[in-house]
This record gives structure tokens, C-alpha cells and sequence, in this order.
């Protein structure tokens, strides 16, 4: 029997299966290539291996455990024990891949050191992780599952279903991918029309976008309910891939014609303006003309959505020359030591620093409310994932979220603008 | 393997619950990441923002009834609220395959049955079957939910997925087998 038209999920699925297809809504195990892991929940993975009395992990070389979320064992926490703890359990198990504070977030690492590659398949434990899909590569988010993926070298899962968007046009002058991620979320989350699905970018828009604007769309597509998302590399993604993958396989995964998708929907990426998302809903998307003159207390950029290098740099080309509103903490983070360094060599943290901003260690930091933490009735503005209430400290405080360029603006202006005009007056 | 089937009183919810900051509330969960799950304190504030007398007047073996995208944006604590508040099964219009995943991994289950929410109301009596996926309202109307595998099944009624484990290793042990296996 000829075997049906395939999504690229399905086809990863059915390889990391041992399988030649599976049907949509299917329940199969299959075997990752790797499985990343975070610090945070380690005290718990820890009582539980313990519990259930695991000796020896079957393939340390998957395991990716990475320090993001406490970027430090900070006085009164208790997760410098934490870090002590993960560090002796992989040095027990052999686990090489150990990843210490500052050297930034999974998602980073990933794609960074060749571990994300085109049809690998990994077990993590978020949903943001999707953004390892611009070089081809399926996230599942197990959540802290995660360990059960490491102590058995497999776990189950349901087959989701697939969507696809199209991206046509060119993002203009001052509009960023947050802002474009933010239209599809207002869009497509109500509605539940990505809920459970693995959503497939493409089209000549896609192909316009840099891998890191491509990363941001992905990183975010899990607040409309989408289980993953991917991307069919290009001769961009493969390059990086390329450069990076010390000889590891791998094997470009395409979509068949005739696959079927749940939703199709279709973006001309010209057509969006600088938008911000109001609080409490991640889908609470607005032009930004509607919130301007909302006074902050704080910006931040940084986090899987907004930490990469084209993030920094945005920032950079508002904050060069201009200084910090004296009632603002602006806070920066680089979302991974080689963004760091990056960053450091293209003199983009020279520009950042003197412009009055606080650049913090690679790694999570405001996004989960690590640092940053907001009193009641504070605003914020933020390139970071999450604005319901209570993220950040009170629950009384609320934070805007929005691309690099409106948040940067924000911190100069000491309220919400629209950020093109300083960006027409900046410096080339 | 035979099961009793979940049968009690609905506490039924409405659209787009937020599961970190409605059914929990982050802030105060936050603070305790990594250390064991205060289980007293997750009962205690759980769905109390949105239903004041629900962490008294919940009783084991009640379900919860949710509308669409239930419990977007969720911890691992949502789920563990709300199975240690004796809640049996939630039975909802639908919601993130991230949400279904934790709480059955911590021996919630969870249902997505689309007509769940304009067929029932606040308090009726209905009874949900996660392996057989069929919902049975106090009409005798059936709804159809997609029922969970035989490995889903064994790790409800295990009362998760590390108990389940712990048993598994366990009786690996006896046998005098090395460890690994299937998932």
C-alpha cells in the first residue's frame, strides 16, 4: 500500500519510531536523538531517579542538561545546591553535556553547538524550545516528563496534527518578527485553530527572514495552544547547520505535497506594524499607537523570544547616543554566551551599557521572574514570553510585551511609542 | 486491566482559564521550584480566584468541567492542585496537549470532549471514562472523548508516571533484569 501524504512532524515521528508512517492522533514511542533539560526542577527529577532507583542511564551522550533559569546561586535561594547536585549526578552518570550558568538558554545551546540539526527529534521540557525547528529539528515538550525520556531512551507520545503559514512580503521599516508573532497569536488563539498541532512555517516571506526572527516566531507560537512548529531548512539554515554539526548526521526532512494540514493560514509580513501585547493575554496583541503614553517603571530584552543577536542589535540602534529614562531599569540580557560574546565584539554592550542598561548573564533571568521581580501596580515592557499576572512579582504589576525596537524606545522615552521615529533619527 | 469508572459532581469553568495565574498563582508557586510540591498550600489556592469556595467545598472523587483552551499557560502545579483537591478526572472542551501530558504524568486525567460545555451544568452528576474516552451526562446523553492508550491507562491508574516507573524498576529488580526498557 503507497504510504500517504506526510507532515514533517509525521515523517520525523515515523523515523524516531522505527516506523515508515504514523497516522495523526497515533500513540507511538519513539527514541529521541536527544532530550534537553533545565536546572530548576532538577531537586525533583533528582527524588524521583532516586525513587524509583535508577543506577545508570542507557545514553548519557542524549542528555543535555543545561543551567538557564538560575543563572547564579544567588544568597537566600537555594539553587546553588541545585547546580551542585546536577553537576555531581552527571559527572556519576558521564553525562558530558552539562551545561553551567551563563552559558544561556536550551534553545541557544541547541542550535549553537550542533545539536539541533535537520530531522532530529528532541524531548525537552518546554514549548518555546520549538525554535530549534528553523534548522529542521522537532521539539516535544514533555515538560519534566523530560527524565523519564532520559531513563528510558524513549517515551510516548500522541502524533499531533499539522498547520501550516505561509509568510509573504517583507517585514518595514521598525517591524520586527515579535511583532509579526504577535499578529498570528491575536489571530489564531481564541479560536483554539493551532491548539495541539505542529505548525509548519514557509513561503518567499519565511525565506526573507533571518534565522534569528525565524527563532522568534517559532519560540512563541506555543501561546496559541500549537504543540511544536518547524521549518523546512534553506540554503541559510543548512550553511548554519553546516558550520556547526562536528560531523553528527543528519537528513533534511521536507513535507510531502498532499500532506494535510488542520489550518492554513497565510501572512503578508509588509502589512504589519509595530504592535504590543497587553496584558494579561499572550494573544492581546494591539497596535502600538493604542497603548502609547503608558508610563513603565521597567523594560527588558532578553528571553527565547527576544535574546538573540538581531535582538541586541535592534536595541543597539535605538539606545546608541540616547540614555535610559531616569525612572526606567532597563534590563538586557543576551540569550546565550555566544550571543554574549558576539555582542561584546560587535560593541553592542558598549552602546547598551552606556546607554544606562543593566546586561545581566545569559540565561532566563526577567522572563520568569528570577530577576526583575516588579512591585504592585509596576509596569513593565519586555521582550520576554509571559504577561499574565503574577509572573514577575505582584500580581497588581503588569507587563507589556513587544519586539526589541518598541521596548527599547520605551526605556528612552520612560512610556510606550512607537519606536520608528527615534529609529528614523538614529545613526546608520 | 479493570477500573472504576470516575463518576461525581462538576465543578464546570468557562473559556481561556489561565492555569498559571487562575487555577495557581505563580507568584507564590514560584518561589518553591524544585523543592517537593507543598500540597497543602497548592489545595489551598487552588481555583480560589476564580471560585472562592472551591478549595473548602471540593470533595475527593468531584470533576472539573472546563471550556476551551483550559489551563493555557500551565505549571506542573496546576495539575498537582487540582489532583490534590480530590478532583477525579477533568473533562474539557479542549486544551494544549502540554496540559493533558502533566497531568497525566501526575495521575490527573484530563479529557478533551468537545460539547462537554453547553451539555452540562455547575453541580450535575456525570460520570468519564479516560479509557474509553465516552462521557455520560445525568441525561444518559453520551459524548465521545479520545480515549487514552493502554499505556495512558496504566499510568492514571498507577497514580502516575514515576509510580509507575517505581513498580516497573521494582519488579525488573526481582527478576534479576538490567534496567532500561520501554517507555
Amino acid at each position: 500500500m503507497p504510504i500517504p501524504a506526510r507532515s514533517i512532524a509525521q515523517k520525523i515521528i515515523a523515523r524516531a519510531a522505527g516506523r515508515d508512517t504514523v497516522e495523526v492522533g497515533e500513540y507511538v514511542t519513539v527514541t529521541p536523538d536527544y532530550v534537553a533539560c533545565q536546572e530548576l526542577f532538577w531537586p525533583g527529577h533528582k527524588r524521583n531517579l532516586d525513587r524509583i532507583g535508577v543506577d545508570r542511564i542507557p545514553r548519557p551522550d542524549k542528555a543535555l542538561m543545561v543551567i538557564d533559569h538560575s543563572t547564579s546561586g544567588a544568597m537566600g535561594s537555594h539553587h546553588h545546591a541545585t547546580h551542585r547536585s546536577l553537576r555531581d549526578w552527571c559527572a556519576a552518570q558521564g553525562i558530558e553535556n552539562l551545561f553551567g550558568p551563563g552559558n544561556g538558554l536550551r534553545h541557544l545551546v541547541l542550535t549553537e553547538r550542533g545539536f539541533a540539526r535537520p530531522g532530529t527529534l528532541v524531548f525537552s521540557d518546554e514549548g518555546n524550545i520549538a525554535s530549534i525547528g528553523v534548522l529542521g529539528a522537532l521539539n516535544l515538550p514533555i515538560s519534566t516528563e523530560v527524565i523519564v525520556a532520559i531513563i528510558q531512551d524513549a517515551n510516548w507520545i500522541a502524533v499531533p496534527p499539522s498547520a501550516r503559514i505561509t509568510l509573504t512580503g517583507a517585514l518595514g521599516f521598525g517591524v520586527t518578527a515579535r511583532d509579526s508573532i504577535q499578529a498570528i497569536l491575536r489571530d489564531s488563539t481564541a479560536d483554539g485553530r493551532l491548539l495541539q498541532c505542529c505548525v509548519e512555517f514557509d513561503g518567499p516571506g519565511l525565506a526573507a527572514l533571518t534565522l534569528d526572527d525565524r527563532q522568534t516566531l517559532l519560540a512563541s507560537l506555543f501561546h496559541s495552544g500549537a504543540y511544536t512548529g518547524i521549518m523546512e531548512p534553506d540554503a541559510l539554515a543548512l550553511d548554519y547547520v553546516r558550520e556547526r554539526d562536528q560531523g553528527r548526521p543528519w537528513d533534511v526532512v521536507r513535507a510531502d505535497p498532499g500532506a494535510e494540514y488542520m489550518t492554513r493560514l497565510s501572512y503578508d509580513l509588509s502589512a504589519i506594524a509595530p504592535m504590543v501585547t497587553v496584558p494579561p493575554d499572550a494573544h492581546g496583541g494591539v497596535p502600538v499607537d493604542q497603548v502609547a503614553g503608558q508610563r513603565i517603571d521597567q523594560a527588558s530584552i532578553g528571553s527565547c523570544a527576544g535574546g538573540r543577536l538581531d535582538d541586541l542589535r535592534a536595541a543597539a540602534r535605538v539606545l546608541r547616543g540616547r540614555k535610559v529614562a531616569p525612572h526606567v531599569t532597563l534590563y538586557v540580557t543576551p540569550g546565550s554566551r555566544n550571543v554574549y560574546v558576539e555582542a561584546a565584539r560587535e560593541g553592542l554592550l558598549e552602546i547598551l551599557a552606556e546607554a544606562g542598561a543593566a546586561v545581566l548573564a545569559p540565561g532566563c533571568t526577567t522572563c520568569w521572574g528570577y530577576q526583575g521581580v516588579l512591585n504592585d501596580n509596576e509596569v513593565s515592557i519586555s521582550t520576554q514570553q509571559f504577561n499574565y499576572q503574577g509572573r514577575n512579582g505582584s500580581r497588581s504589576a503588569r507587563v507589556f510585551l513587544a519586539g526589541p525596537y518598541a521596548v527599547a524606545a520605551a526605556a528612552v522615552a520612560g512610556q510606550i511609542v512607537d519606536p520608528r521615529p527615534m529609529l528614523a533619527e538614529a545613526a546608520p | 486491566m479493570t477500573h472504576a469508572i470516575p463518576r461525581g459532581r462538576v465543578w464546570k469553568f468557562g473559556d481561556d482559564v489561565c492555569g498559571d495565574d487562575g487555577i495557581i498563582e505563580f507568584a507564590i508557586v514560584a518561589a518553591g521550584f524544585g523543592k517537593e510540591f507543598d500540597e497543602d498550600a497548592l489545595r489551598a489556592m487552588c481555583f480560589r480566584s476564580l471560585r472562592p469556595e472551591f478549595p473548602d467545598q471540593v470533595r475527593q472523587g468531584d470533576i472539573v468541567v472546563g471550556g476551551r483552551n483550559f489551563a493555557h499557560h500551565n505549571h506542573v502545579e496546576v495539575s498537582v492542585a487540582i489532583r490534590a483537591s480530590g478532583i477525579a478526572v477533568v473533562v474539557v472542551e479542549s486544551c494544549d496537549a502540554g496540559f493533558l501530558r502533566r497531568a497525566l504524568n501526575n495521575g490527573l486525567p484530563v479529557m478533551v470532549c468537545p460539547g462537554i460545555a453547553a451539555a452540562v451544568a455547575d453541580g450535575a452528576v456525570i460520570s468519564a471514562d479516560p479509557a474509553t474516552g465516552i462521557v455520560t451526562l445525568p441525561s444518559g446523553q453520551v459524548l465521545h472523548a479520545r480515549p487514552f492508550s493502554e499505556r495512558m491507562v496504566q499510568i492514571w491508574q498507577a497514580g502516575g508516571t514515576i509510580p509507575l516507573l517505581e513498580r516497573e524498576f521494582a519488579a525488573r529488580r526481582a527478576a534479576g533484569q538490567s534496567q532500561g526498557g520501554t517507555a
